[in-house]
């Protein structure tokens, strides 16, 4: 057993709102620059929908992500040999185009414009080029615009969805939709990392936080290819790559992510997960129906007596277990099971978890011609959902839709439980029927409702600080500065040291 | 003086083989003779002889007599270029049917070599040479191709393809050269056809350009590594019988295609690898479609 600790998330979906805080907030902090206007490390998407860059998830395109390679597996479209032949042409590249050509507006026309008949207009201008331009897209272009043939019908996780299934949901009254907010995922088997032959990328060994050394970095723009959910970027400017950094400064000293402190919807969780990283390879390398619960396995019980000996063993701060131990993405994703990976396929073991949406499902009209969404089975069943089961599995599963049923099944217990607390018209055999297909009892129901509904800040984010004190005692020896003068000073004080 | 010793030093740089030889022209009208003798050697005597008859050249005895001094170094100096000027320097080119190569020798060197041919050409009066053909006979029986066997005619062809390696180490014959036969692939087109070679020289001619060849480029690929007597005799059997046979030879068409085939082959190959990287590379923008229909509803409107 190798056990480190990893920095992991979960997105709640049922509780986003899709008002791009977090993408704001993001973008005042860290992009805000020459050269990374173009960049969202966090992005908001409409699903279904193309999202960012257009069709990020179509690897037929971008050649991004790992592929089984008999017991191990290969960078698809990066890697020695394939990375050798394409160092000089990088074929699957996104292009400007592919994200959005950056802009702002020249505000000081509007008043500087001399008097005349009309109001004055600020023109857009590139920030690419400075000239006027025409705005043609946008990172969110497709914003809330579900059912539109641009963009929700080209969503590559139709793929496995029939058409009959397609247009039924494409129907105007049962349009349905929801966000996906996206950061870099940090994975347990970055394809970023693998495919850099300058090595600029690492993963941070104490947090599991990966980062592009500016200093090393050559510009190759592997690790944009590579990264199936294309969450490297190029800066033209500076012509280096960047990504999410998810805000290490203030993770170092116990703060979450601007993007998760922002969240309007208190939708991000935020917690310490161990893991066994000798088996990363062999997790990477399983069968896609198996995939998701492989990964799963890999995160370890952080109040096991081995595992906290072996992390100790491994220098894994005790603070830090704890954090694990109170981690309410292990609660989400081990003990509830209620998280899903985004895009598992990627074999890239990405750790932000999903909750998935547990989006409207159709109401039937009762006999006095009213919608009615309370009838035999409470809140209808999830067979009746308006979106495809098989979509959201292609999103999250790898395919595998019997695991969305399994976690839509706990979903919908805990709403039925609510219910029957709240208002109290739940059958005793409706109740009793969704707990059995939940698997659980009235109190994992009621712990699940807590943590989605009444969390408070220090519930949401877990986030142990990191021990700088300690880590610089491996550098200086810090008895050196005892008895000496804090700060010390600038100018010496007028009365004399 | 201070000048031309820049010059010599150059030259030794370039032609370490004749360093002595120049450095006397140099310095001492004394040694002159002795200068001339080693330059008549080493550069002339491969195809031309002082009183022995003709070989691949005329015979040079008193070659003094017969031309101006003047005549001798420009002829030496560029025989093609003199000839298309100078009458007799035409008629001489035409009677041995090529120019006899540039030299790259200076005029006192030139000049060197003309006193030692006068000084050693037999003091008689001076017969016409041309009318009378003297076969020049190797010394040795052994090594006369008239003489050879298969083996060495074949051993001659391994050498001339370089599928047995020189001893001294020199670069094969066919790099350069070509000849027509059936077992040899197609030559180098950077030197002289050698299918004929037996016929326009002779064995005389043929072991003298190779034991010390004339020739700036030969020269000096063989400088340092030169052919041995019995690779001489194997190569020029293999000549004697490339000629003889020559008749039996099929005509080596694809000789003038090469450059269109294998033009077209390098052709085809880049065309394939950038077609291969093409059809990998992603060629439009993901949005083309929609870019496409925002310009039509715009256009529509």
């Amino acid at each position: 057993m190798n056990i480190r600790s990893q920095i992991s998330m979960v997105f709640h979906l049922d509780k986003c709102i899709g008002c791009h805080t977090c993408s704001v907030a993001c973008k005042n902090v860290w992009t805000d620059r020459k050269g990374a206007e173009y960049m969202w490390w966090n992005n908001v998407e409409t699903k279904p929908g193309t999202g960012y860059p257009t069709k990020w998830e179509d690897q037929e395109i971008y050649q991004g992500g790992w592929e089984k390679n008999g017991d191990s597996v290969s960078l698809k479209g990066a890697g020695k040999l394939k990375g050798l032949k394409n160092i000089f042409a990088n074929p699957n590249m996104p292009v400007l185009d592919d994200y959005y050509e950056p802009w702002a507006y020249r505000y000081q026309d509007l008043f500087d414009a001399p008097e005349g008949d009309d109001q004055p207009t600020a023109r857009a201008v590139s920030l690419v080029t400075g000239e006027p331009m025409e705005v043609q897209a946008g990172p969110n272009w497709d914003d809330d615009l579900s059912g539109t043939p641009d963009y929700a019908r080209q969503d590559v996780n139709f793929k496995n969805v029939s058409a009959a299934e397609q247009d039924a949901m494409f129907q105007l009254e049962r349009m349905t939709f929801h966000y996906l907010p996206r950061i870099c995922n940090h994975c347990l088997n970055p394809a970023c990392v693998g495919s850099c032959p300058s090595g600029a990328l690492y993963k941070r060994g104490e947090d599991g936080v990966v980062l592009i050394n500016q200093e090393r970095c050559r510009a190759w723009r592997m690790c944009v290819t590579a990264c199936p959910y294309k969450k490297s970027y190029y800066n033209w400017s500076t012509g280096k790559s960047e990504k999410c950094v998810l805000c290490y400064p203030r993770l170092e000293s116990a703060q979450p992510p601007a993007c998760f402190h922002s969240c309007v919807g208190r939708i991000r969780y935020m917690g310490v997960m161990l893991y066994d990283a000798d088996r990363i390879e062999q997790v990477a390398a399983s069968d896609d129906s198996e995939l998701v619960d492989r990964h799963l396995e890999i995160y370890l019980d952080p109040f096991d007596p081995e595992v906290i000996k072996a992390a100790r063993a491994n220098g894994v701060h005790d603070s830090t277990i704890i954090a694990a131990q109170k981690s309410p993405v292990y609660k989400f994703v081990k003990e509830w099971k209620i998280a899903l990976p985004l895009h598992p396929e990627f074999r890239t073991l990405p750790n932000l978890f999903y909750v998935p949406p547990l989006l409207p499902a159709m109401a039937s009209v009762g006999e006095d011609g009213n919608y009615d969404s309370v009838n035999e089975t409470l809140l209808v069943g999830i067979e009746k959902l308006r979106v495809p089961i098989s979509y959201l599995a292609s999103l999250f599963t790898a395919g595998n839709e019997g695991k969305v049923v399994d976690v839509f099944k706990k979903l919908h217990a805990v709403r039925v439980s609510r219910r029957n607390d709240t208002v109290g018209d739940v059958s005793e055999k409706q109740l009793n029927t969704c707990m059995n297909e939940a698997g659980f009892d009235k109190h994992v129901a009621n712990a699940i409702y807590r943590l989605t509904s009444l969390c408070t800040y220090e519930e949401r984010f877990v986030v142990p600080a990191a021990h700088r004190e300690e880590s610089i005692e491996m550098l200086e020896n810090t008895g050196d500065y005892k008895g000496s003068v804090g700060f010390g000073f600038k100018e010496k004080p007028a009365r004399g040291l | 003086m201070i000048l031309i010793n820049k010059q010599v030093k150059m030259r030794i740089n370039r032609l370490k083989s004749t360093a002595i030889a120049i450095a006397a022209v140099v310095y001492g009208f004394s040694l002159q003779a002795q200068d001339g003798e080693a330059l008549f050697k080493q550069t002339c005597s491969a195809c031309h002889s002082i009183g022995k008859g003709k070989l691949v050249g005329p015979d040079l005895k008193g070659v003094n007599q017969k031309r101006s001094e003047e005549w001798i170094v420009n002829f030496v100096k560029g025989a093609a270029d003199f000839g298309a000027k100078d009458a007799d320097a035409k008629a001489i080119i035409a009677e041995y049917g090529y120019p006899m190569p540039n030299q790259s020798l200076q005029d006192d060197q030139i000049k060197a070599v003309v006193a030692y041919i006068a000084e050693n050409s037999p003091q008689e009066v001076v017969e016409e040479v041309t009318a009378e053909v003297v076969e020049e006979v190797p010394a040795d029986p052994a090594l006369d191709p008239a003489n050879a066997s298969d083996e060495d005619v074949m051993a001659g062809l391994h050498i001339f393809s370089g599928n047995q390696r020189l001893e001294n180490g020199g670069p094969a014959c066919i790099t350069c050269h070509n000849v027509q036969y059936d077992d040899l692939i197609a030559g180098g087109l950077l030197a002289k056809d050698l299918t004929h070679v037996y016929d326009r020289m002779g064995a005389a001619g043929v072991n003298g350009i190779l034991s010390s060849p004339p020739f700036p480029a030969m020269a000096s690929s063989y400088k340092d590594n030169a052919l041995t007597e019995k690779e001489i005799f194997q190569l020029s059997a293999f000549f004697s019988k490339a000629t003889s046979d020559n008749v039996y030879q099929h005509q080596r068409a694809y000789n003038d295609n090469l450059l269109i085939y294998g033009g077209g082959g390098a052709f085809a190959t880049f065309a394939i690898i950038i077609f291969f990287l093409f059809l990998e590379r992603k060629r439009r923008c993901v949005k083309e479609d929609i870019y496409k229909r925002q310009i039509k509803s715009a256009c529509s409107k």
